[in-house]
C-alpha cells in the first residue's frame, strides 16, 4: 500500500468511526483507574474509551502515568482502582483482583498486545522463533502452522530476510519490528505500545513508525504511548494528553495538537519540536 | 618405584574423583533449592537460608568436616557414620556437598537477577505460565551468564578434595604423603600435582567448550 492510499485509507476511517458511535463498536472502555504506589499517586481516576480499528496517542512528559495506565491494561500492574471493559465485557475490576487465579489473568491479558520501548526479545530465540514461541506454548498451536503464521506476520514486518537471525545481529529497528509481530502472533483484540522508538537511533525510528502506521490503515486498534509528535497527530484518532496522572486535555488530533485549551498541553507542545 | 607410587596414586586419585562428582551430584541440585530459598518473598526463609549460607561460606572447610564427622559423636553421643572408610568418605560427601551447594546458590542467585525484568514481562504478556518463562525464556540466559564463575568454582573443588584427608578419607595426597613414612621419599608428594594439573586442564576445556557453544547469543 503507497503513502496516498494509505491517507485515504486513514481519512475514510476517521469518518467513519465519526459517525458510527453507537456500543457495540467499542473495543475499550476505561472507567476509573487510578494507582498509586506508596504515598505517589500515579494515575488519578482515568477514564477514556476506543473504538474498534481505532488508534489512541497518549501523549505527556515522563512520570505523568502514561506507561503505568498501559502497564494496567496488561496486567503488569494491578490498579487500585476502576473497571477496564473490553468488548463490553467486564475484564478487569480493581475491587476483585485478588480473587483471580493466575490462570484467569493469563488468559484475560491476553486481549491486549504489549510492545515494549526496550523491545524485550528473547536473545537466544530467532526472529522467527521469538514470534512462534508462545503461540506453540500457550496456544499450543502445532509448530507447522506456528511458523507460517510467524513467516507472513515477518514478512509483513519487512523482515523475511531476517527470520533466522538473532536478536544481537538485528538493529533496533529490525528488533522492534520482530517484537511487533511477536505480539501479533497472539491475535489481541488491542495492541499497545510503549514509547516503541524512544530506544531507537533517529534514524531508525521512520521504519518502526512506518510500520505501525501500516496497521492503523489495516484498522489495528491500538493504544500509542510516544513521544512522536507528527506522527501521534497523524496516525491516531484520539489523542490524550496526560498530566500529573490525569486525563488533563483530550480530543481529535487537530483539536489538541491545533488548538490546544490548557496551559500545560501548550507548555508541552511548545518543549517538544514536532 | 615409579611404578608402584602411580599406581598408588591413580587409586587415591579414583577417590578424589569419586568425592568430586558426587559433591557435584548432590551440590548442584541442592545450591538451585538454596538460593531459591534466599530469594523467597517468605522473610523468615529467606533469613534463615541467608544465615546458614553466611555461615557455611564464613567458616573453613577444614573446620566443616572435622564437625560434620566428629560432631554427631560428641553432641549426640553417637557416631552418625560410622567409624570405617564408608562413614568417613560419606562424612566428608555431605560436608563438601553442603559448603559447595551454598557457594553455587550464590552465583544462581546472582546469575537469576541479573536477567532483566523485561525478559519476565516479555513472557507474562504472551501469557506464559511463571514455569513456563523460567523454562523456555530465563534458564538458557542464566546458565550463559554462570558458567564463567561455576567453571571457577567447579576447579576450586577439585584441588578442594585433598583436604578430606584431615578426616582419612584416603584421596590422592594421602596416598602421596604415605610414602614419606613407607619409602623415606618425598617425590610422590610432589607428583600427586600432576595428576589435579591433567584434571583442572581437562575440565578448562570441557567449559571453555560449553561457553563456546552458548557463543550464539548475547545476553
Amino acid at each position: 500500500m503507497d503513502g496516498a492510499e494509505r491517507k485515504k485509507d486513514h481519512g475514510e476511517l476517521k469518518k467513519m468511526s465519526a459517525e458510527n458511535t453507537k456500543e457495540n463498536n467499542i473495543a475499550l472502555e476505561v472507567t476509573g483507574i487510578s494507582k498509586a504506589f506508596g504515598s505517589t499517586v500515579v494515575l488519578k481516576n482515568v477514564d477514556f474509551s476506543l473504538k474498534k480499528g481505532e488508534a489512541i496517542s497518549i501523549i505527556g512528559s515522563s512520570g505523568s502515568g502514561k506507561t503505568t495506565l498501559l502497564r494496567c491494561l496488561n496486567f503488569l500492574e494491578t490498579p487500585d482502582t476502576g473497571i477496564i471493559k473490553v468488548n463490553g465485557k467486564v475484564l478487569l475490576d480493581a475491587s476483585e483482583m485478588k480473587s483471580l487465579s493466575d490462570e484467569e489473568i493469563r488468559k484475560r491479558r491476553l486481549h491486549f498486545g504489549m510492545v515494549f520501548q526496550q523491545f524485550n526479545l528473547f536473545p537466544q530465540y530467532t526472529a522467527l522463533e521469538n514470534v512462534m514461541l508462545a503461540p506453540v506454548l500457550v496456544d499450543k498451536k502445532n509448530k507447522h502452522d506456528a511458523r507460517s503464521r510467524a513467516v507472513e506476520l515477518l514478512s509483513v514486518m519487512g523482515l523475511s530476510d531476517k527470520t533466522d537471525r538473532y536478536p544481537h545481529e538485528l538493529s533496533g529497528g529490525q528488533q522492534q519490528r520482530v517484537a511487533i509481530a511477536r505480539a501479533l502472533a497472539m491475535d489481541p483484540d488491542i495492541l499497545c505500545f510503549d514509547e516503541p522508538t524512544s530506544a531507537l537511533d533517529p534514524e531508525l525510528t521512520g521504519e518502526v513508525l512506518s510500520v505501525i502506521r501500516d496497521l492503523s490503515s489495516r484498522h489495528t486498534t491500538m493504544i500509542i504511548v510516544t513521544h512522536e509528535m507528527s506522527f501521534a497527530r497523524d496516525v491516531s484518532h484520539q489523542v490524550l494528553f496526560m498530566d500529573s496522572g490525569i486525563i488533563l486535555e483530550r480530543g481529535t488530533p487537530d483539536e489538541v495538537f491545533g488548538n490546544p485549551k490548557e496551559e500545560r498541553t501548550k507548555a508541552f507542545l511548545g518543549s517538544i519540536d514536532s | 618405584m615409579f611404578q608402584t607410587v602411580t599406581i598408588s596414586l591413580l587409586q587415591g586419585f579414583g577417590e578424589t574423583l569419586k568425592l568430586f562428582l558426587l559433591t557435584l551430584v548432590f551440590a548442584l541440585p541442592l545450591g538451585l533449592f538454596i538460593s531459591f530459598g534466599s530469594m523467597s518473598r517468605f522473610r523468615p526463609l529467606k533469613l534463615l537460608v541467608r544465615f546458614i549460607v553466611w555461615v557455611v561460606r564464613g567458616t573453613p572447610l577444614m573446620l566443616q568436616l572435622i564437625i560434620i564427622y566428629y560432631g554427631p559423636g560428641i553432641f549426640l553421643g553417637r557416631n552418625l557414620w560410622g567409624s570405617n572408610d564408608e562413614g568417613r568418605f560419606l562424612a566428608a560427601l555431605a560436608a563438601f556437598s553442603v559448603n559447595y551447594a551454598c557457594y553455587f546458590s550464590e552465583i544462581y542467585r546472582g546469575g537469576i537477577q541479573s536477567i532483566p525484568l523485561g525478559q519476565y514481562e516479555a513472557g507474562y504478556v504472551l501469557g506464559m505460565t511463571k514455569g513456563q518463562i523460567f523454562r523456555e525464556i530465563v534458564l538458557l540466559q542464566v546458565i550463559k551468564r554462570i558458567v564463567p564463575p561455576m567453571s571457577n568454582e567447579i576447579i576450586t573443588l577439585v584441588k578442594d578434595t585433598s583436604l578430606a584427608r584431615v578426616i582419612a578419607v584416603y584421596e590422592i595426597i594421602w596416598n602421596g604423603q604415605s610414602f614419606i613414612k613407607s619409602a623415606g621419599i618425598i617425590w610422590p608428594l610432589f607428583y600427586t600435582g600432576v595428576f589435579y594439573l591433567a584434571f583442572s586442564g581437562l575440565l578448562s576445556v570441557l567449559f571453555t567448550g560449553i561457553e563456546k557453544k552458548l557463543s550464539y547469543f548475547r545476553c
